[in-house]
C-alpha cells in the first residue's frame, strides 16, 4: 500500500521524459527550437547554473514575489479584519472591491511600467494587486465566520473588545488567512513571471523570454521547469504551516 | 449577589416577517446565593431570558438590575456557561482556565495559572492542562467551562443547559460537583434546564415556565437538605409537584 503511494505518482513523469527522449533526441521527430530534447535542456541548465544567471534570476523572482506578498499582506490582512468586524464598512467599501477584484492584474502592467517605469518595482506592484484581494477576502470570511460563542464567552470572561480582537478573533481567523495567503502565493508567482516578461529586466520571467528571443529554447524549458518546481516548494511549505494550525 | 427581572418582554422577527413574542412580562427576584433553575418546554425563552440577564441579548420592554446596578452588557460578574461548547480551541486547558483571570489580573500571571491548576485538581482534571479542548470528552469540556468562569470569581453564574449532551451517569457527577463548588464560591447560580429531575436535584427555586409567549407558569421552592437523594420520597413527591406546575401533557422529551 505505502509503496504504491510511492510509485504511482512517479510513473507518469518518467513515461513523459522517456517518450519526449524518444521523439526529440532518439528520432529527431521535432526541431530543438521546436522543443528542445533533455539533453539540450540538460545542457542548458548546466551553463546557466554555472554562469550564476539561473540563480541570480531566481533569486531575483522570489524576492519579489515575497515582497509583493508581504506588501500585500500588510494591507490586506489588517483591512480584512476591519471590514469583516464592521458590516456597514464592507457595505462602503464593496462595490469598489467587487470592481478592482475581477480585474486581472496582468491588465495593470501598463499602468505599473507608467508609474514606476522598468525593474522590480513594476512586477512587486503587479503582484500586489494580485494578492491583495485573495487575502483580503479570506481573511474577511475568517474573521465573519468567528464562533458567536467563543467571543460572548469571552465578554462574559471581562475580555475587552481589543483582547477579544487579540486572543479570539484573530486565531479563529488564522486558518482562513493563511489558506489566503496560500492562494495569493501561486497568484504571486504567475503574476510575477508575467510581469517579468513585459516591464522588467530580471528574474525568471525575462530569462525564459530573452532565451526564446535568441531561440535558446532548452533554456527556456529550464525557467518553466524551475517555476513549477519553486510553486511544489512553496505550496507543500504552506501547506505545513497549515498543519500546525489544528483548530 | 441579587438579580432583579422587571418587566422583561422580547420579541423576534422570523424570517417570514411574523413576529414572535418569546418573553411576555417577566418578573424575578433573585437572593443572593440562591440557585435557580428555569424550567420548562422547547421554545418558553428561558434561554433568551438567561442571555437578557447576562446582557448579551436586549429586551425589548424592562430591564434587569444586580448589584451592581442596571445590566447594559456582558460583563465578568454575570459568567455564563453555553450550552454548546465554548472552551478557546487554541489555547490549552490551562490558559482555557485562566482566561478570566488574565483578563482582569494581567500582572499576576504566576498566581492566576497557580490558582487555575489548584482548581482543575478538584475537579480531578490536573492531568489534561496542557491538552487542546478537542482532545478531552464532552462532560470534561464542560467541567473545564464551569471552572473557567467560576475561577472568575463571579457573584452570578448563567448556565444554559450546560450537561445536555453528556450521558445521565456524567450528567449526575457533574450535578454533584456543581453542588460542591456553588458552595465554596458563594456565587447565585441561575440554571436552565428542561429536566425535571435535574431541576429538583439541583434548586433552592425552581421557576416554571411555558411558552406562546414565554411566562412564567408558578415557582416551587425546595427546601430538601443535600445532597440530595433521588429516591427518596420527599424528593419524589416534590418532583411530583413541579411536573403539576409544568403540566406534563406540555412538555417534549
Amino acid at each position: 500500500m505505502n509503496t504504491k503511494k510511492i510509485v504511482m505518482p512517479i510513473i507518469l513523469p518518467i513515461a513523459i521524459l522517456i517518450v519526449w527522449f524518444i521523439i526529440t533526441d532518439v528520432l529527431g521527430l521535432i526541431t530543438s527550437y521546436t522543443l528542445p530534447g533533455p539533453i539540450e535542456v540538460c545542457q542548458s541548465a548546466y551553463t546557466i547554473f554555472f554562469d550564476g544567471r539561473l540563480i541570480k534570476d531566481t533569486i531575483d523572482t522570489l524576492f519579489k514575489v515575497f515582497s509583493g506578498l508581504i506588501l500585500a499582506s500588510i494591507v490586506a490582512i489588517p483591512l480584512g479584519i476591519l471590514l469583516g468586524s464592521f458590516q456597514s464598512l464592507e457595505d462602503f467599501c464593496s462595490i469598489v472591491i467587487s470592481i478592482l477584484r475581477p480585474i486581472p492584474p496582468i491588465a495593470w502592467i501598463p499602468f505599473s511600467i507608467l508609474w514606476f517605469g522598468i525593474g522590480t518595482m513594476p512586477a512587486i506592484f503587479i503582484i500586489f494587486i494580485g494578492c491583495v484581494f485573495p487575502i483580503l477576502v479570506y481573511t474577511m470570511d475568517g474573521v465573519k465566520r468567528t464562533p458567536k460563542v467563543l467571543i460572548e464567552a469571552a465578554q462574559t470572561l471581562g475580555a475587552k473588545p481589543l483582547d477579544i480582537l487579540y486572543r479570539i478573533t484573530l486565531p479563529s481567523a488564522l486558518p482562513y488567512i493563511v489558506s489566503g495567503l496560500k492562494v495569493g502565493v501561486s497568484i504571486a508567482l504567475m503574476c510575477t513571471i508575467s510581469a517579468e516578461m513585459i516591464g522588467s529586466s530580471s528574474g525568471l520571467g525575462y530569462l525564459i523570454l530573452t532565451a526564446t528571443n535568441l531561440f535558446d529554447t532548452g533554456t527556456t524549458v529550464v525557467g518553466m521547469l524551475v517555476i513549477g518546481i519553486i510553486g511544489i516548494v512553496l505550496d507543500y511549505l504552506f501547506r505545513k504551516a497549515q498543519d500546525q494550525i489544528f483548530w | 449577589m441579587a438579580i432583579k427581572v422587571n418587566h422583561i418582554s422580547k420579541s423576534f422577527k422570523q424570517e417570514d416577517k411574523d413576529i414572535l413574542q418569546v418573553l411576555d412580562d417577566i418578573n424575578l427576584d433573585i437572593k443572593d446565593r440562591e440557585f435557580i433553575c428555569l424550567l420548562g418546554p422547547s421554545g418558553c425563552g428561558k434561554t433568551t431570558l438567561l442571555r437578557i440577564i447576562a446582557g448579551l441579548d436586549k429586551p425589548d420592554i424592562g430591564e434587569v438590575h444586580d448589584g451592581t446596578g442596571l445590566v447594559t452588557g456582558p460583563s465578568k460578574e454575570r459568567g455564563f456557561i453555553f450550552q454548546q461548547y465554548s472552551l478557546f480551541p487554541w489555547m490549552t486547558v490551562l490558559d482555557n482556565v485562566q482566561f478570566g483571570l488574565n483578563m482582569s489580573h494581567p500582572d499576576q500571571k504566576e498566581k492566576n495559572a497557580e490558582d487555575a491548576k489548584r482548581y482543575l485538581q478538584r475537579v480531578g482534571l490536573e492531568n489534561f492542562q496542557n491538552s487542546y479542548p478537542h482532545q478531552l470528552s464532552g462532560g470534561m469540556k464542560q467541567r473545564v467551562a464551569i471552572i473557567r468562569s467560576l475561577l472568575n470569581h463571579t457573584p452570578v453564574q448563567l448556565m444554559d443547559e450546560p450537561f445536555s449532551a453528556v450521558d445521565m451517569q456524567t450528567r449526575h457527577i457533574l450535578q454533584e460537583q456543581l453542588i460542591g463548588v456553588w458552595k465554596r464560591f458563594d456565587t447565585t447560580i441561575v440554571f436552565v434546564t428542561h429536566d425535571v429531575d435535574e431541576a429538583v436535584f439541583l434548586a433552592d427555586k425552581v421557576v416554571v415556565m411555558d411558552k406562546n409567549p414565554g411566562h412564567v407558569k408558578d415557582i416551587v421552592s425546595i427546601d430538601l437538605e443535600r445532597p440530595r437523594k433521588r429516591e427518596s420520597a420527599e424528593f419524589i413527591k416534590i418532583q411530583e409537584e413541579v411536573m403539576d406546575a409544568l403540566g406534563v401533557e406540555d412538555m417534549e422529551g
